[in-house]
């Protein structure tokens, strides 16, 4: 005698469940995190509302969330876009950072008389034409020679980190600032294209990576081209059936994602930094785009919400520290939340039931979880 | 060798009353079968006749439902492969089991419960390079698996056998994958085998093959054995009919009358597999609007390549395809569609439908690029929904849920979404795989009334499939294809179960009379 669960395929997952598993993931972690914080002897209820009142507090709480949250909803609007059509694009780090460096490039060189409306549109498009340039690396080989994406993009990440570093901290590029005498600065890019703030700090690149994200959503549920976007990324070989040249989408897709990515690296350049500043961009943001891709589900729009929680966690780190907790704090809860949104994944589509009674026993029960 | 006619009295194999179904289908039914010791014995049948089952049944991939297993005359049962080959036997299936980083002499050792933990490389490599060089069935054994053909895979697989002693061999249906020559190799290998006392099944479609290589030949039809026979004594003709078996129902519909011009005329048409291999070899045919033209064949035969080819998704390596007089060879896979081919493809979920797109959304595949469904760069939601419902109601796909991605209605359903896409585009020419494979009586019958309604408009038709029923019923035409070629043609009113079945497993029509 047997109790047995049988896990079967589900058809369509109820909407509340979508909505439900991953609110579900992120208290789960919470509590994971609060178990965490008990036993290295912090009082958890003090930390998680140390946390909270950082990120949302205040005017300015909130302002700095919305700051951590814009080059995460851009990362995260890559990562989704690609990995809708089984792109796996965890370039996203060096995409960004090359969209900097496009961008810083573009401002340095940019003469100071430039209009405003002209400079920002310029530093802004070079950071996304950047972010391309550096997705195509991986992305030209991949569609037309069959290479790997994972370890080509993985590989340009460190790459891009490294051309960075060397622009700022090894060498005497255009990109580095000549008048810092005590530790080497990025040079700061023309007052005329930076992005102007209107609440604290924050500026008006989250108005742009919200736009990103609400036109990818467009895009892909509403045109032709994200019809067959769609279509290639459930089939490869019903789109081929369909007359959809398979190749090209796949290209235009992954210089999309590295545009976004790139977009990301030329609003903070434009936006709070000012300047390519190596430190501030290598934060792991266009990994942390692939949590908060996974997170939404791929969707578009949904990434926005979850990018301000991992802005907010991002934000609420280091002002842990003033209570004796570890800033990598938030990183465990970070990485808990990924683990049960992909286990959560699961249950959306699978279900759990009791085999019906009547229903003779078959001789092997191979696939099937055995309790006894 | 003295006690080979004792020792032969008992039969290596001998199976009673075999049952084995799936999800309530038969697969055998009944199978009495036996394997004499040091005979090569072939079993001969249509694809989906039991061979494969029948052969995973006595290499313990499948327990049988009900019957008796006798090895060496003793009752045996095995609960996995692992037992079937501690009793000696082991098969080479038509998909390879090996591990294609390995080498040669590694994917011998796997699994072998004689090689302990510690491996000998060069011993390993000795012992397979001695094996091989006694069967004359040279391979490299340090070679990686993805480094060898096709051909020398299948030598690794029998080798693995060998390794092991096993007394019992069952190829399932090796030639598939060979050239001729290496099909000429393997028999002498095979014949080798059996000289030295080895018991051999031989699975395959192609009575030259049976005729060449055989002691003893079992004909099984819809799962059941339907004659066995010595080879020396079996007439081909008797095979042939043995293994289409039932009379034809030959069709009693009219043929159309109002036949019209050549819509679809292929010439010389020669298409490369993903091997390499000349997958259709110069294949010309014409197919006139209002007539449907039934491409008969044993699967593997070029059937996929024809259709892949004619609709561009597979390269034309020379010859071409004319439709309604323009030569349309060389187009890409949407030009075809815009020209007016429609496709119905073997696989629907696998090609002919996105298995995670809704029905509305599946229903406008091919046609969404313009109005109603476009309008401009933006889609009409409006669109897709009307004329998705419209659709759905004339041909009564059933179980459509508003975001239900298609995958899950039933293959019934998905059939007339398919079928349903297929014909309301503007076309000439329709080509369909297969069209009602799997599918119930119901559906069957639905199917098979909008292809002849396809007819009856004046499209012209070409049905390619393995199941003589289907082609029976609809074609006005029957066209025999083997390795790639055309060998035989009829009007399905002609058609014999003798004839087909000759022409199906490659013996020449003159050589029949």
């Amino acid at each position: 005698m047997s109790r047995r669960i049988i896990v079967e395929p589900r058809g369509l997952a109820p909407w509340w469940l979508k909505l439900l598993i991953p609110v579900a993931s992120v208290i789960a972690a919470l509590a994971l995190g609060a178990l965490f914080l008990m036993m290295t002897g912090n009082d958890w209820v003090e930390v998680y509302k140390k946390m909270a009142d950082t990120a949302f507090g205040s005017g300015r709480g909130f302002a700095e969330t919305l700051v951590s949250a814009t080059p995460l909803i851009l990362t995260g609007v890559a990562a989704a876009i690609a990995f809708k059509m089984l792109v796996w694009n965890i370039g996203g780090e060096g995409q960004l950072m090359f969209g900097a460096i496009a961008a810083a490039g573009v401002g340095i060189w940019l003469g100071g008389g430039t209009p405003p409306i002209i400079a920002i549109t310029a530093v802004v498009l070079a950071g996304a034409i950047g972010g391309a340039f550096w997705a195509s690396l991986s992305a030209v080989p991949k569609v037309y020679l069959g290479t790997n994406e994972i370890i080509t993009t993985l590989m340009l990440n460190f790459i891009a980190l490294n051309l960075m570093q060397y622009l700022v901290l090894g060498s005497f590029s255009p990109w580095r600032d000549p008048e810092a005498t005590q530790f080497p600065q990025g040079r700061p890019i023309i007052d005329n294209a930076r992005i102007p703030e209107f609440f604290h700090r924050l500026d008006w690149g989250l108005f742009i990576a919200i736009f990103v994200a609400v036109l990818a959503w467009f895009v892909i549920s509403k045109t032709r081209s994200g019809f067959e976007y769609r279509i290639v990324g459930d089939s490869f070989n019903t789109a081929r059936y369909a007359g959809i040249r398979v190749p090209k989408k796949i290209l235009g897709t992954f210089l999309l994602s590295g545009a976004s990515a790139g977009l990301a690296g030329s609003i903070l350049v434009a936006g709070i930094l000012g300047k390519m500043d190596p430190r501030s961009l290598d934060l792991g943001l266009g990994f942390t785009g692939i949590i908060v891709a996974a997170l939404a589900r791929l969707n578009p729009i949904a990434i926005i919400p979850v990018a301000i929680l991992m802005g907010a966690l991002n934000n609420a780190g280091p002002a842990l520290q003033s209570i004796g907790v570890p800033t990598a704090t938030v990183k465990i809860l970070q990485g808990a939340i990924l683990i049960f949104a992909v286990a959560g994944e699961f249950l959306i589509g699978n279900r759990f039931r009791r085999p019906r009674e009547s229903v003779e026993e078959k001789p092997e029960p191979a696939k099937e979880a055995s309790a006894a | 060798m003295p006690d080979q006619d004792q020792s032969s009295a008992t039969p290596a194999v001998e199976l009673r009353n075999i049952d084995k179904s799936f999800y309530g289908v038969f697969a055998n039914a009944d199978v009495d079968f036996s394997l004499a010791k040091g005979e090569v014995h072939a079993l001969l049948g249509e694809n989906g006749a039991g061979k494969s089952t029948l052969c995973s049944v006595m290499a313990g991939l499948y327990r049988p439902d009900s019957g008796e297993m006798l090895f060496d005359g003793k009752p045996m049962v095995f609960k996995s492969p692992k037992d079937a080959y501690a009793a000696g036997v082991g098969m080479v299936y038509q998909h390879f089991r090996l591990v294609s980083n390995l080498t040669v002499a590694e994917n011998l050792a796997l699994g072998n419960p004689e090689v302990g933990l510690r491996l000998s490389q060069g011993q390993l490599e000795a012992e397979a390079k001695e094996l091989g060089e006694r069967y004359d069935f040279p391979v490299d054994p340090s070679a990686r698996i993805w480094q060898l053909s096709v051909g020398q895979q299948q030598r690794v697989e029998i080798l693995k056998l060998l390794y092991r002693d096993a007394k019992i061999l069952i190829l399932d249906e090796p030639t598939a994958v060979l050239t001729p020559q290496e099909g000429e190799a393997l028999f002498r290998a095979m014949r080798m085998l059996a000289d030295e006392g080895r018991s051999l099944i031989f699975v395959s479609h192609k009575l030259q093959e049976v005729k060449a290589v055989s002691d003893r030949v079992t004909v099984l039809r819809e799962g059941r054995v339907v004659g066995a026979a010595n080879t020396d004594d079996a007439e081909p003709r008797d095979l042939a009919r043995m293994m289409v078996g039932k009379d034809l129902v030959l069709p009693t519909r009219k043929p159309n009358e109002s036949v019209g011009d050549e819509v679809l005329v292929i010439e010389d048409l020669v298409v490369e597999d993903d091997r390499g291999l000349d997958a259709v070899d110069g294949l010309s045919i014409s197919v006139r609007a209002g007539e449907v033209v039934g491409i008969a064949g044993v699967s593997g035969n070029g059937q996929r390549e024809l259709a892949q080819g004619i609709v561009g998704l597979m390269k034309v390596k020379s010859g071409s395809v004319r439709l309604n007089g323009t030569d349309v060879t060389k187009k890409s896979v949407l030009a075809k569609i815009k020209s007016g081919i429609a496709y119905v493809p073997q696989s629907r979920l696998g090609m002919g439908l996105a298995p995670g797109l809704t029905t509305e959304d599946n229903l406008a595949l091919k046609q969404y690029r313009e109005p109603p469904y476009s309008n401009g760069p933006l889609l009409s939601a409006a669109a897709f929904g009307r004329r998705g419902a419209e659709l759905i109601e004339e041909f009564d796909v059933r179980g459509v849920r508003p975001g239900l991605p298609i995958r899950l209605l039933s293959g019934g359903n998905l059939q007339k979404a398919l079928i349903a896409r297929e014909v309301v585009q503007d076309h000439s020419v329709l080509i369909a795989r297969s069209p009602t494979r799997g599918l119930d009586v119901g559906a069957t019958a639905d199917v098979r009334d909008h292809i002849l309604a396809e007819r009856d408009r004046g499209i012209a038709v070409l049905l390619i499939s393995e199941d003589l029923d289907e082609l029976l019923a609809l074609s006005d035409r029957l066209v025999v294809i083997y390795e790639g070629r055309i060998v035989g043609e009829m009007p399905a009113s002609e058609a014999t179960a003798e004839r087909l079945g000759l022409l199906m497993s490659g013996e020449r029509e003159d050589q029949s009379a």
